[in-house]
């Protein structure tokens, strides 16, 4: 009874010492350079194609209607490596597709109002031609991917719809009651991320380029970009405690990770994407800055090695559906107003009058009683 | 009548006792290491069922994970036409194909309600007022593999306040729909014991005119459980068996020794042994029982037994630092009368925490949902027992403070005509003096040593360890190296306080440059005091 506090849990933010301890992955995609020492033989053949960002397009067609794990064979673009990972962890591609559809979403919500409008085509690859430059872009989509599917298992986990999650540290012991009793399950969010580690890395470590060409780089920038994404999940999740000692008391106090909803992910990595890197490949199969005056990347930073293409017209071969017909912010100074969406162009503007819900009052559930207003509002579109 | 051990034992025996309570210490501590940590949470997102017919009564109805219509409530189509009344936010405890086991001895739960920003409605009020149709029940296995049905276990409309913030700045306009607000958790029930292999949460958040008026969108509802580690209850009983018999033999053997002199028990002889029984009292394996039946009293019992060996500590060091402050007449025996004054901020201190307890663990007893802390008379009654409380032990650490700056400056006052004494007289004195001291500061360092690593071990469980090689654990080390620091302390205090029966010969027999083994002087013999250092400060005194 010494040391009584207000019982109510405290809350505090505080940075997983964890991902300090493990500062020397930081550079993971740096270093790995090495690994692809031996394999002068060149490329082999990509034997999958496109991206398994695929099976969010798929999630509401194939999957959900019943709980049951999909086939592995009706899944698209799952690498071989991805494909053995399905035959082991079925029950979480559920998980994956709805990850995948959730960064899909995100993608599309965080660049509405952007040349690039994140706008997915009928394509093994999704986003079209777009993601084979290594552009910025890219960057965002592979890290937002990788957060999407950390996200979604590690709630899966709290959902109870996986058979073990934190209890099992990826493998899965005969004994798994006894460490129950002994030592309770582990942390929901580790467990995530390190899934999504193996199941998003493993396309890129199952291929091998020469040191230092073009696809090697591309290698090594989505492996740091997957790593950031995976990292925006820890890094926006808020450490919460809940003291339970004697009387109430912080003598024993107890803290668990809280994960954060997937649009406070996105926004932080948006923020990432305007502060990406711009990184070249070296001869000795690393990354490296392209200006040496610029700060070295964190992990928690994006990287690319493209300049963006210019999405401002129509262009089948890069994939970009240019700005035409797209609707601004007059007023806007920023990439949403019409001068910048436009490049230049011009808009048209049309009057329309629209009938609005004011005035709400939301009552819960699931009621809402509102208004009708009538507004009369410009529309401009670019030209 | 010699005096106590502590002052008769020669140094070497002194030097093995204390290597011998050191190492008990280290083992202690090594012990806690290779168990996991104290508690382990788990977080549950709820299922959202559908209540065709929430006006029937029957409280035997439960929804589980399997229930017939599930919704998603980010799904705006799937909500459409229905009620407050008929959702129900199910949590099956725990999760995957697990069953709690009785060693992971009682259960918290703890709501997080996901609020999301909606343009329909402004942004809610900071402060809401939530109302909680909470149910437990329970099920256990049959041997055949299956589960007994669900069974009713507790049910409360409770209130609960959360605390949301929403972030103006990061987004505008109609950008914020669907951005979540910054809520506070809210703590929702307490179990004393975990008799049962599962438990399954049922949760309303009903509608009315006065309830759940501020609400906003809620997407989620996540429940987080906290439990003991199987492991840590095994160790920490483990503990509790050994000292038992361990503390029960001592004072046995204590009290034969008091009872050996032919004399009544001194004052300070009383406090120890009650002290030892205390102690006893906190080390008795009652966590046995609860392996085999249903006791939801536990927690409330486990705090009365720390808190009766607090008190009882407390008051020790008090009458401790006064049975060597002579503030008895002399010649006249010290009785427990005399510390009423120092006692009464221990007793009502104590007093209070216990009725705060029962307030709110005692009423739990009943109704796993009560807290203290929701309604504003009930935070006013909590605060102001714990702030009593907080001025008791003040009073106290004021009280205590003061004895024993007086006991130092006493023992400066004596030392100074020291070495107008005899040379084996003087030698006899400052050793006595020097193992005062000494255990003056072997108690600072296990206060001292107590309230570092409870706040370390704050700090160390604040920040998650992921890392796979770390297998040992800090938390339980530090919990279980302060609990048996404490035993220890104990058992040292009851053995060297203990009368001596070492019986001298008139002249002092102080070899020259040998170990000195102190000699009482047979002037001195008086019959109503235990310990030499205390006829010294006296005799000095009528000096």
């Amino acid at each position: 009874m010494m040391l009584i506090r207000r019982q109510l849990e405290e809350k505090f933010r505080r940075k997983s010492s964890w991902l300090a301890a493990s500062a020397m992955q930081v550079f993971t995609c740096f270093v790995l350079g090495v690994f692809s020492i031996n394999s002068a033989g060149a490329a082999r053949r990509q034997q999958w194609n496109g991206t398994w960002i695929r099976m969010g397009m798929l999630f509401d067609e194939t999957m959900q209607n019943d709980q049951a794990s999909p086939s592995c064979k009706a899944l698209p673009g799952l690498s071989p490596g991805q494909g053995r990972l399905c035959q082991l962890y079925g029950d979480h591609m559920n998980a994956v597709a709805w990850g995948a559809k959730q960064s899909l979403n995100e993608c599309k919500h965080q660049f509405h109002h952007r040349r690039w409008n994140c706008s997915l085509l009928d394509d093994v690859n999704v986003f079209g031609p777009v993601i084979t430059i290594a552009s910025r872009e890219t960057a965002f989509a592979h890290a937002l991917a990788a957060a999407g599917v950390a996200h979604s298992v590690s709630r899966a986990c709290r959902d109870g719809q996986l058979s073990s999650c934190g209890c099992s540290r990826m493998r899965r012991p005969k004994d798994l009651k006894k460490e129950w009793v002994w030592g309770g399950c582990g942390d929901n969010l580790e467990y995530g991320y390190k899934f999504t580690q193996n199941f998003v890395d493993i396309r890129e470590r199952e291929r091998k380029f020469k040191r230092g060409t073009r696809e090697q780089g591309r290698l090594l920038m989505n492996l740091h970009n997957n790593e950031a994404g995976r990292r925006a999940v820890i890094k926006k999740s808020k450490v919460t405690c809940k003291c339970h000692g004697v009387s109430g008391s912080c003598s024993l106090i107890t803290c668990w990770q809280q994960l954060a909803t997937f649009r406070e992910i996105g926004d932080y990595l948006r923020d990432k994407y305007d502060g990406a890197t711009e990184v070249r490949v070296n001869r000795r199969g690393r990354l490296q800055l392209r200006d040496s005056r610029l700060t070295l990347p964190t992990a928690y930073d994006l990287v690319y090695l493209e300049d963006s293409p210019d999405y401002c017209v129509k262009d089948d071969r890069i994939g970009s559906l240019g700005t035409q017909g797209r609707s601004c912010n007059r007023t806007s100074p920023d990439i949403d107003g019409c001068n910048l969406l436009c490049c230049g162009r011009g808009y048209n503007t049309l009057k329309s009058t629209v009938r609005e819900r004011c005035q709400c009052k939301f009552k819960w559930c699931c009621q809402v009683e509102c208004k009708t207003c009538i507004k009369s509002m410009d529309v401009h579109t670019c030209k | 009548m010699p005096g106590t051990i502590l002052e008769n034992l020669s140094g070497r025996k002194l030097s093995v006792l204390v290597t011998l309570l050191l190492a008990c210490q280290i083992v202690c501590f090594l012990v806690g290491l290779i168990a996991p940590s104290p508690a382990r949470t788990q977080g549950m997102l709820s299922t959202i069922c559908v209540d065709e017919n929430p006006e029937n009564d029957n409280i035997n109805r439960w929804f589980t994970k399997k229930c017939p219509k599930v919704i998603v409530l980010s799904n705006k189509k799937s909500i459409t036409g229905l009620q407050a009344n008929n959702l129900v936010f199910a949590v099956q405890m725990p999760l995957y194909d697990l069953d709690f086991s009785r060693w992971q001895q009682n259960l918290v739960g703890i709501l997080q309600i996901d609020i999301v920003y909606q343009t329909e409605q402004k942004i809610v009020e900071p402060i809401i007022e939530l109302t909680l149709d909470a149910r437990l029940a329970y099920s256990d296995k049959t041997p055949d593999g299956g589960t007994t049905p669900w069974q009713y276990y507790a049910h409360a409309e409770e209130k609960r306040y959360m605390e949301c913030t929403f972030d103006n700045t990061a987004v505008i306009g109609e950008e914020r729909e669907g951005y979540p607000y910054n809520c506070t958790m809210v703590p929702l029930f307490e179990l004393g014991c975990l008799y049962h292999d599962y438990y399954l949460m049922n949760l309303r958040l009903p509608y009315s005119e006065s309830k759940n008026t501020n609400l906003g969108k809620v997407e989620d509802v996540y429940l987080h459980t906290i439990h003991m580690n199987g492991g840590f209850t095994k160790i920490w009983v483990g503990l509790k068996t050994f000292f038992f018999p361990l503390i029960v033999g001592i004072m046995v053997w204590f009290w034969k020794r008091v009872h050996q002199l032919n004399r009544t028990p001194a004052l300070l002889e009383y406090v120890l042994v009650s002290l030892g029984g205390t102690l006893a009292f906190l080390n008795l394996p009652i966590e046995y029982l609860s392996l085999t039946f249903e006791m939801p009293y536990m927690l409330l019992l486990s705090d009365i037994r720390q808190g009766i060996f607090y008190a009882m500590l407390l008051s020790f060091w008090l009458i401790f630092a006064g049975e060597h402050m002579l503030i008895q007449d002399h010649g006249e025996r010290n009785t427990i009368k005399m510390y009423w004054k120092h006692l009464s901020t221990i007793v009502i201190g104590c007093l209070c925490l216990l009725v705060f307890d029962l307030c709110e663990r005692g009423i739990q007893l009943v109704n796993p949902f009560y807290s203290i802390w929701v309604t504003p008379i009930g935070t006013n009654l909590a605060l102001s027992f714990i702030i009593l409380a907080g001025i008791s032990a003040s009073l106290y650490f004021f009280f205590l403070c003061y004895m024993i700056w007086r006991v130092f400056k006493n023992i400066s006052v004596r030392r100074s005509i020291l070495p107008s004494m005899s040379q084996a007289r003087r030698l006899h004195y400052e050793g006595i003096i020097y193992r005062f001291n000494f255990l003056m500061l072997a108690t600072v360092i296990c206060a001292a040593v107590t309230v570092i690593s409870f706040i370390l071990s704050q700090v160390a469980e604040g920040q998650n360890k992921w890392d796979e090689n770390m297998e040992v654990e800090l938390t339980s080390a530090i919990h279980t190296g302060v609990y048996g620091m404490w035993n220890v302390y104990i058992c040292a205090m009851l053995m060297l306080y203990a009368p001596s029966h070492k019986q001298w010969p008139n002249e002092p027999i102080c070899g020259e440059g040998e170990e000195v083994e102190f000699s009482r002087l047979p002037a001195d013999a008086n019959a109503s005091e235990i310990s030499s250092l205390t006829t010294f400060a006296a005799k000095a005194n009528i000096e």
